[in-house]
């Protein structure tokens, strides 16, 4: 593999949590706070309603006391939220990100692709167990967020989204620190550096990175095994399900054109999405003639288009973080048919979104000898 | 002993250039008095004042938003104030309905010789604004 | 007296009868409808032109998958069609549609409308769970009745709206009781009568029942004022609109399927909505915390001031919202407030200019100061 492991492998530091895992992070980012270290925190918060989570990028440090890091549902993918603060340059303030992987994986994507300013952030991500559909928690939030910690304890990804129980990647670590929780003893979990940034953040809180991680490793090397077998799984069952043209438009027989998807969707940056400009607005006599020679359009058409251009600009990039299909209202399992494509597409160029800053995006770079398997033979 | 320091309120004025911006610019230069409080941003026409601009205003925590351009039918093109006067309505109406404090916003005409009615509707409208108090929407975060 | 249609058949097959002839006729290249397009039955708007595909057309079926004002937009944006277009659409869709030709995205010119008295639709998530079609019977059993069917979208059950203003064709349905064996259609134009011309059916001199649709009426009137008080004890300033927007996601479904929202590129969307690091630092010092990405509150306050003086009312914004903000009845509500300070209803006359670009001399003087 061309990406080297970090160097420092198998080893971290082992924090105590005696009032829980939520209570103590929430601790070292305000001693961090105090030291200097950070300006502000990126981190989510419950709503005034009580009745979901939103992202609050936090100076005041009262405000600390709120944060929720690892809530139940992903209302906003992080890397949007990381994406809406540095999108026009960084700024003065230095800002922590707590995030899942999948969001820290979108940020790292966003930034190659000049959507986010990395160079003041400094990313932390935590094991995640997975979230559940936004719709499921809102049908009852107290409820539910109950069920999600108890689903938390025991790692049981039953009621999380589809695309979760099948993510093979929910403590790959990306950013520059992460929190483990896999692997560790009661009322303690893992710190784990895996850059100089988080090097020197660590290192200005005197938590010395000493003790190992082989338990973590273990776990998560057990759990990602399982949920790639899974995923694998899962995946090409649906295959068999939506492949072929036919089937593909049944999948998205139901799709109203909301563009929910691509609005939500962390890669899908542009301001004004190719299939809501002009381009797409034809004269009334093409519609016609296109009903015409079928006896019957769809209108509007080009719905599966829409989808596949979709695909064609972003699945290289899509991390399977699901926030797709949370805000389908037709509950068209799209983020599943993304991961599945995006699953083959990077597989491709051996690529996997969000892994590492120094690998180009796939279609920004090329080498002189490949994919000779999609030229012509007689060439 | 020192007193307790009084609460002087943030007013953003959208002034239209031919009137009431000259109205105000006279209130200076007689030396009319009116309170520190507001904060004026030159428009060519008070119909240049997009409904969008007062809700920013509010949000970003303005105690209070004035908007003033020429009396109807003195507008310098024409009719450009009595397209405020609907838009400005509907904004009124419409924080009505969902109970936000319609009574931060203010419209008013006033002309360029007017100097002394600038002073006064600044002087009252900061002072009813300081009835009300500050506006709280500035401190909040779920914006 | 206005003459009607009457086919011998249950409404939604006279319609179908009628589309069929206007197309056979050559009257119509193409009729725009709801249609079955899947094994599994979704139903969206379709452009037919060949008449056995009316084979699978539902044009009364329940569902707004779309505003179909919007679509017949998107279809006569880049100029009127030059062969005539038949649209069966319902009177929210109907008016939606004369809001987007006022507002220069769309021609009537050659759109033959056919409408009815409308009985509202199901929620988008009834077509996902595939619940509609078992709940059909007693759909029209309610319309038929004059009641309100339950589980109908919110609203619907709070519109009074439902008698179409600019249709050429008026399919009879509220209140008749025997819309499974007969179809009456009246014919409001021109137009109409032109178009029902030739048409093996019989015609009768006939007028659309005032009475029992004015009975109906009171009771979506009723309905509504429901809705509003129950959702006015909510809107009740910065901290009520916090309460109930603070879980909106920004996926701007809402302002993408709302007919009136046309703009190409939103302005929430916009670079005007986008913010240096500099901005961010300042509302850091002044409010220690912020939501981001910012502006949700905003997002929703520019909107209504931008479409509430047009809102139709028809429910799409609540339909397609993930997280079930009732922004139907929010919209619906303010939208009227602001609809009634200039006595508009959207939609209902081409002629009417909307309020906002024109003005009389003499008015609200009680709004200065
Ligand atoms: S396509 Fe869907 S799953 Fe993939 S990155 Fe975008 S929102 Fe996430
Ligand atoms: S969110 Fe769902 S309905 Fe909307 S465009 Fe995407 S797939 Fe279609
Ligand atoms: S705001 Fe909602 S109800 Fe009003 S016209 Fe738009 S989509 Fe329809
Ligand atoms: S919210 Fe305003 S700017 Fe955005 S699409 Fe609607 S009308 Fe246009
Ligand atoms: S559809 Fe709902 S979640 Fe999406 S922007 Fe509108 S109110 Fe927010
Ligand atoms: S120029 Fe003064 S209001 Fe138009």
């Amino acid at each position: 593999m061309s990406i080297s492991e970090p160097d420092l492998k198998n080893k971290g530091a082992i924090i105590s949590a005696k009032l829980g895992t939520k209570q103590a992070i929430i601790d070292i980012l305000e001693k961090a706070m105090d030291k200097g270290i950070f300006d502000a925190v990126l981190i989510p918060m419950r709503v005034p309603a009580g009745d979901s989570f939103a992202y609050v990028l936090i100076k005041d440090k009262s405000l600390l006391k709120e944060a929720f890091p690892l809530p139940p549902v992903m209302s906003v993918q992080g890397g949007h939220a990381v994406s809406s603060v540095t999108r026009l340059g960084k700024g003065k303030t230095k800002i922590a990100v707590v995030m899942r992987p999948c969001e820290i994986r979108a940020t790292i994507e966003l930034s190659k692709l000049g959507q986010t300013n990395l160079e003041n952030i400094t990313l932390i991500s935590i094991d995640c167990p997975g979230v559940l559909p936004i719709s499921d928690f809102l049908s009852d939030p107290k409820k539910s967020i109950k069920l999600f910690d108890d689903a938390v304890q025991k790692w049981d990804d039953k009621i999380m989204r589809p695309v979760c129980q099948i993510c093979d990647k929910s403590s790959m670590i990306t950013g520059d620190i992460h929190i483990g929780t896999l692997g560790a003893k009661k009322d303690s979990f893992f710190i784990i550096s895996s850059s100089q940034k988080g090097n020197d953040v660590l290192d200005k809180l005197d938590i010395a990175l000493k003790d190992s991680i082989d338990s973590w490793e273990a776990k998560v090397k057990i759990i990602s095994e399982e949920k790639l077998k899974k995923r694998k799984k899962n995946l090409k069952e649906l295959k068999s399900k939506i492949g072929g043209i036919d089937n593909l438009l049944d999948a998205f027989s139901q799709c109203i054109n909301c563009h929910n998807c691509m609005r939500v969707c962390p890669i899908c940056y542009c301001r004004l999405c190719y299939f809501d400009s002009d381009k797409v607005k034809h004269p009334s006599e093409d519609y016609l003639q296109r009903a015409e020679s079928k006896g019957s359009i769809r209108f509007l058409p080009d719905t599966t288009l829409f989808q596949m251009g979709r695909m064609m600009h972003m699945s290289l990039s899509c991390v399977s973080c699901g926030a797709c299909e949370d805000a389908c209202p037709m509950s068209i399992p799209v983020a599943q048919i993304f991961s599945m494509v995006a699953d083959d597409t990077q597989g491709l160029f051996d690529y996997v979104s969000g892994r590492s800053l120094d690998e180009p995006l796939p279609l920004v770079t090329y080498k002189e000898e490949e994919l000779h398997e999609v030229e012509d033979a007689n060439d | 002993m020192k007193k307790e320091e009084e609460f002087m309120p943030k007013i953003l004025a959208f002034l239209c250039n031919w009137c009431s911006y000259a109205g105000a610019d006279l209130a200076g230069t007689s030396r009319l008095k009116y309170p520190p409080s507001i904060l004026p941003i030159r428009v060519m026409c008070s119909s240049r004042v997009d409904p969008l601009f007062i809700i920013k205003a509010y949000l970003a925590g303005a105690d209070g938003v004035l908007v003033a351009g020429c009396h109807p039918g003195d507008c310098h093109y024409d009719k450009g104030n009595y397209y405020t006067r609907r838009r400005f309505a509907m904004l009124k109406k419409i924080f009505e309905e969902l109970g936000l404090e319609s009574d931060r916003l203010l419209l008013s005409w006033v002309s360029a010789s007017e100097g002394t009615k600038y002073a006064k509707v600044a002087t009252e409208f900061t002072e009813k604004i300081k009835k009300s108090g500050d506006n709280s929407v500035k401190k909040e975060i779920f914006l | 007296m206005t003459k009607a249609l009457k086919i011998n058949k249950n409404s939604e097959q006279g319609v179908l009868e009628l589309l069929k002839f206007l197309l056979e006729s050559g009257k119509v290249k193409g009729v725009f409808t709801l249609k079955k397009i899947s094994k599994d039955g979704a139903v969206a708007y379709s452009l037919i032109t060949k008449s056995d595909e009316l084979k699978d057309a539902v044009p009364l079926f329940p569902l707004m998958p779309v505003n179909a004002g919007k679509l017949l937009s998107r279809f006569t944006l880049r100029g009127e069609t030059t062969e005539p277009v038949a649209a069966v659409v319902k009177p929210c869709e109907l008016r939606a549609f004369m809001e987007l030709v006022k507002r220069e995205q769309g021609s009537l010119e050659n759109i033959f409308v056919v409408s009815s008295t409308c009985g509202g639709v199901y929620p988008l998530k009834m077509a996902v769970d595939g619940s509609i079609d078992k709940n059909l019977s007693k759909y029209w059993d309610a319309v038929k009745k004059a009641e309100i069917p339950t589980n109908l979208r919110s609203a619907c059950k709070g519109c009074g709206e439902f008698k179409p203003y600019a249709a050429d064709m008026t399919v009879d349905l509220i209140s008749k009781n025997d819309i499974d064996k007969q179809c009456l259609i009246f014919l409001n134009t021109e137009k109409g009568m032109e178009f029902a011309k030739g048409m093996k059916a019989e015609f009768l001199e006939k007028e659309l029942d005032k009475g029992k649709l004015d009975k109906f009426r009171s009771k979506r009137e009723a309905e509504k004022k429901k809705l509003f008080d129950e959702i006015e004890t909510k809107m009740n300033g910065m901290d009520g609109l916090i309460e109930i927007f603070g879980k909106c996601i920004g996926c701007h479904g809402c302002m993408r399927v709302c007919p009136i929202c046309y703009c190409k590129l939103c302005e929430f969307e916009s670079p005007d909505c986008e913010y240096k690091p500099s901005n961010y630092e300042m509302e850091l010092k002044r409010r220690g915390g912020l939501r981001v990405p910012p502006d949700t509150i905003y997002y929703q306050l520019g909107r209504l001031t931008h479409i509430g003086i047009s809102c139709v009312g028809c429910g799409s914004c609540e339909d397609v919202c993930p997280v079930d903000i009732p922004l139907s009845i929010i919209f619906k509500k303010v939208g009227e407030s602001v609809q009634k300070m200039f006595d508009y209803i959207p939609g209902k006359s081409i002629e009417e200019k909307i309020p906002l670009i024109t003005f009389e001399k003499e008015e609200f003087a009680e709004v200065e100061d």
